[in-house]
């Protein structure tokens, strides 16, 4: 007998790819999420518009949540910018040689664009 | 001297149902190699311990095995270059393993054999050897460097999840002869490569080029691939 050869995702979330494993796992988990949330827009507008229900206004409300919104903006621009990273890598694959820098270049786009996301639902959330 | 704990994978086809660790404490020069702390526990400690070397010197690409969660070759790291006085070691993922730190290494050269790994050109011989020149030799000189340890396949997660995939070490000996001026099977190569379990099951997570003890840039192989599937041109 020998053992299995199926790793486990535990197993696999330990092994220690660095920065681009961890984009990778994120782009994975954010694209869900972006389902989740798109799935759930259009079931609650449907649900408001139709019936009027109060599950839609629910939805709606949660939707509306300053840190919703924070943990949506996230995950939408980190998708979108770590996909054009890829994208970018893909078109042009000498520039793989610097996808160390790559990943540095993605967090100094990424930071400036969600920064105004904060400044905007922050004030918008606390101030008003 | 520097005291460190070690700490290993143990499975026993024989006795085990499940794997266990076991733990070695030793006193060892931060210059030993992790190889080296094998070697002590195996001659004098356990001698049941079982792992694969031959050459101890990164060349055959023998002892590849995670180290601290990290695919490397026991050979070339040494104890002070891991930073810690807790050492790991683990067998390779996404192969079954057959004792301790020796995995079954068959899929990996069924892959390996897949993309024809060696020269084709069926025009005759020349009078003296085959020329080539220095930019056309430069063209693949970073995937000659491969020593099909096997490092770079079992660090990909595509591999792990699905054993069909060729695996980052099978296209990088395809690339070898693909840009290979002399050689005339690039075409049929490429088409091997275009399938569902081919290059384009890379989704560029790096681990292989991080991996590889040769640091050979094997995510820009794999792009070049790609790129020559899909553009039918290999400059």
């Amino acid at each position: 007998m020998a053992l299995n050869r199926k790793v486990s995702l535990f197993t696999g979330l330990k092994y220690k790819g660095g920065g681009p494993m961890w984009a990778w796992i994120m782009h994975r988990l954010s694209g869900l999420a972006m389902v989740f949330f798109v799935g759930g827009h259009i079931i609650a507008g449907f649900l408001t518009q139709q019936f009027g229900s109060e599950v839609g206004i629910a939805i709606n409300t949660i939707y509306e949540n300053w840190i919703f919104q924070l943990a949506l903006f996230f995950l939408v621009i980190f998708h979108a910018v770590n996909g054009l990273r890829v994208v970018i890598l893909d078109l042009w694959p000498a520039l793989l040689e610097y996808q160390r820098e790559a990943i540095w270049l993605q967090w100094l786009t990424f930071i400036p664009i969600y920064g105004l996301v904060l400044v905007v639902v922050l004030k918008d959330a606390l101030g008003g | 001297m520097k005291k460190i704990t070690l700490k290993l994978f143990r499975y026993n086809p024989e006795t085990d149902k499940k794997p266990h660790y076991d733990t070695f404490k030793m006193e060892v020069e931060p210059t030993d190699r992790v190889l080296d702390l094998m070697e002590k526990v195996k001659g004098y400690e356990d001698g049941t311990l079982s792992f694969r070397r031959s050459c101890a010197h990164g060349v055959c690409g023998s002892c590849s095995m995670r180290i601290n969660g990290e695919n490397m070759l026991a050979c070339k790291t040494l104890v002070q270059d891991l930073g810690t006085n807790k050492i790991t070691v683990e067998p390779m993922l996404g192969l079954t393993v057959l004792k301790d730190m020796i995995v079954d290494m068959k899929p990996f050269f069924i892959h390996y054999e897949s993309v024809m790994p060696f020269f084709v050109n069926d025009e005759p011989d020349p009078a003296q050897e085959r020329l080539q020149s220095i930019e056309d030799r430069e063209r693949f000189d970073d995937t000659t460097k491969c020593i099909m340890c096997g490092a770079c396949t079992t660090s990909c997660p595509s591999f792990w999840a699905n054993e069909e995939y060729v695996g980052p070490a099978a296209i990088v000996n395809a690339h070898r002869f693909i840009f290979d001026s002399r050689d005339k099977a690039a075409a049929e190569r490429l088409q091997i490569l275009n399938d569902q379990f081919g290059v384009y099951r890379c989704r560029t997570i790096f681990n292989c080029t991080v991996a590889c003890p040769r640091d050979i840039q094997i995510t820009k192989a794999i792009g070049e691939v790609k790129k020559a599937i899909a553009t039918g041109n290999l400059d």
